[in-house]
């Protein structure tokens, strides 16, 4: 099982070491030891990139970790990247493992957010955005179409077609939809093709983020 | 003053022809007067579907460079009363003609006829652009299965768009037994897809071809069941309340299969 809080990825440019926001400085020095500890294959002599989600962690900690990462695992670290915006936690429909900041008010920044209703059904070739907010859908989403939003995506009917919420990056995003039958589900970075839900059909669905550091689908419960 | 239907599906090869021929007879035989137009330039089929092919002089596009007039262009069916066909140019292609033109040549023809049926050709492009653009109303086409209801799905749209209302729904090539066994999507997947009302559905036949082939609308040979369809589908053009038939009942056995391997 991967470990949530942080997690080592190999990309195009190389090796990242993505620490998720709302995390102490010990916490995520266990959870790289951990992640590390994992790989069966030495990292010797690699060079990583590490990813912040958000900027939680100080400077000096950053540097101090960088060293440690060096001393220890022969790591060189060859950029720090932090992401500006600090990111939301998930919205609390159901247990999760993201770690919900007691300071942030879900509520007050999901109202500040201008959300758009589509009163139709979205048809093959027919394309919905709202990168700002979230996009509500009352009807389907037929095969061939595509919804994105910058946050969640709400669909009264049977989600055919493709979803992209958090299209700036939020991971918090959800999608909720009566059924699931896309083709193609994205949060954030996060893909999943053609998840299958095995709830009934007709009641309520909700898409995020799981435990295991992918897209799951299971049935909304309301918070 | 006549209706304008655009016979239309996206996908090719699902029974556009097929339906716009038996339903351009069907409508006749009802006496209603009906013009069937063929807006597949370069590509023209009705006139071999309804075998008229060697009586074709003029065709829409000399009626449009004004080389004969409209009515001398359209083509009689001498086995029916009041059907006719206007057949499209073989030899230009669809970028010859302009939307305003089609329009303009469907706002004559329904001004003399009860029924313009355009059979429009496959695709969203040029081609169905001009078949629209003079309807009023839209018969969407299509086969039971995953890639003809996308592209049925995507038209739609476009119809929409175009603010094409009522668009009615025909499911061809429907086979009950596929259906029994779990192998073709039922009337409500497709209805629960489209989303748009449905006016007819119609069996697999395999009539269809010795029918294309010898240039004779299948709704001529009345034992048919898919002939019986397409009669059925022009009674509800016409305004009669007919109830479709559920082609799938085929039994008690296949039923209670049907009740205890459905999840729903």
């Amino acid at each position: 099982m991967s470990n949530s809080t942080v997690v080592l990825r190999a990309y195009r440019d190389g090796l990242h070491l993505i620490i998720r926001p709302h995390l102490s400085i010990t916490e995520v020095e266990a959870a790289i030891q951990q992640e590390i500890s994992r790989m069966n294959r030495s990292l010797t002599g690699a060079s990583v990139q590490i990813d912040l989600k958000s900027p939680t962690l100080k400077k000096e900690e950053i540097e101090s970790l960088s060293f440690k990462l060096q001393e220890t695992y022969d790591l060189t670290v060859r950029n720090v990247e932090i992401a500006d915006e600090p990111v939301a936690p998930p919205i609390a429909a159901a247990p999760t493992t993201h770690v919900i900041s007691p300071t942030t008010d879900i509520r007050n920044h999901q109202n500040s957010e201008p959300s758009r209703i589509v009163p139709h059904t979205i048809r093959s070739g027919q394309t919905e955005e709202c990168p700002q907010g979230s996009l509500i859908i009352y009807g389907d989403v037929n095969s061939g179409g595509e919804v994105r939003a910058g946050g969640d995506i709400v669909v009264l009917g049977t989600l055919r077609g493709k979803a992209l919420a958090g299209m700036n990056g939020r991971v918090s995003a959800v999608i909720i939809a009566m059924d699931f039958e896309p083709l193609h589900l994205q949060i954030g970075d996060y893909v999943k093709n053609s998840p299958v839900s095995q709830e009934p059909r007709g009641c309520l669905k909700i898409a995020r983020i799981g435990a295991e550091d992918a897209i799951t689908v299971e049935k909304f419960v309301k918070s | 003053m006549g209706r304008v239907i655009v016979v239309t599906s996206g996908k090719g090869g699902v029974g556009k022809t097929t339906s716009t021929a038996n339903l351009g007879t069907a409508l006749a035989l009802l006496d209603n007067s009906v013009v069937a137009v063929d807006a597949d330039v370069g590509l023209r089929n009705l006139d071999i579907v309804m075998g008229l092919e060697s009586r074709v002089v003029y065709t829409s596009m000399d009626v449009i460079e004004k080389q004969c007039e409209l009515k001398k262009a359209l083509v009689k069916d001498r086995r029916v009363d009041g059907l006719m066909v206007l057949p499209a140019s073989q030899k230009n292609n669809k970028d010859d003609i302009q939307p305003e033109q089609m329009k303009a040549i469907c706002d004559k023809l329904r001004t003399m006829n009860d029924f313009v049926l355009v059979d429009s050709p496959a695709g969203i492009e040029r081609g169905f652009r001009n078949a629209s653009a003079g309807a009023d109303e839209a018969i969407v086409v299509t086969t039971p299965d995953v890639s003809a209801i996308r592209d049925a799905d995507r038209i739609i749209g476009l119809l929409q768009n175009a603010e094409i209302e009522p668009i009615n729904l025909i499911i061809n090539r429907f086979s009950p037994q596929l259906v029994g066994n779990g192998s073709m999507m039922d009337q409500a997947d497709v209805l629960d897809i489209l989303n748009i009302d449905l006016i007819g559905v119609v069996p697999e036949d395999s009539g269809v071809i010795t029918s294309t082939n010898r240039g004779i609308p299948l709704v001529y040979e009345e034992g048919s069941p898919s002939a019986q369809a397409y009669m059925r589908i022009a009674r509800r053009l016409t305004g009669q309340r007919i109830p479709i038939p559920n082609l799938e009942n085929k039994g008690l056995f296949s039923n209670l299969v049907n009740w205890f391997t459905k999840k729903r």
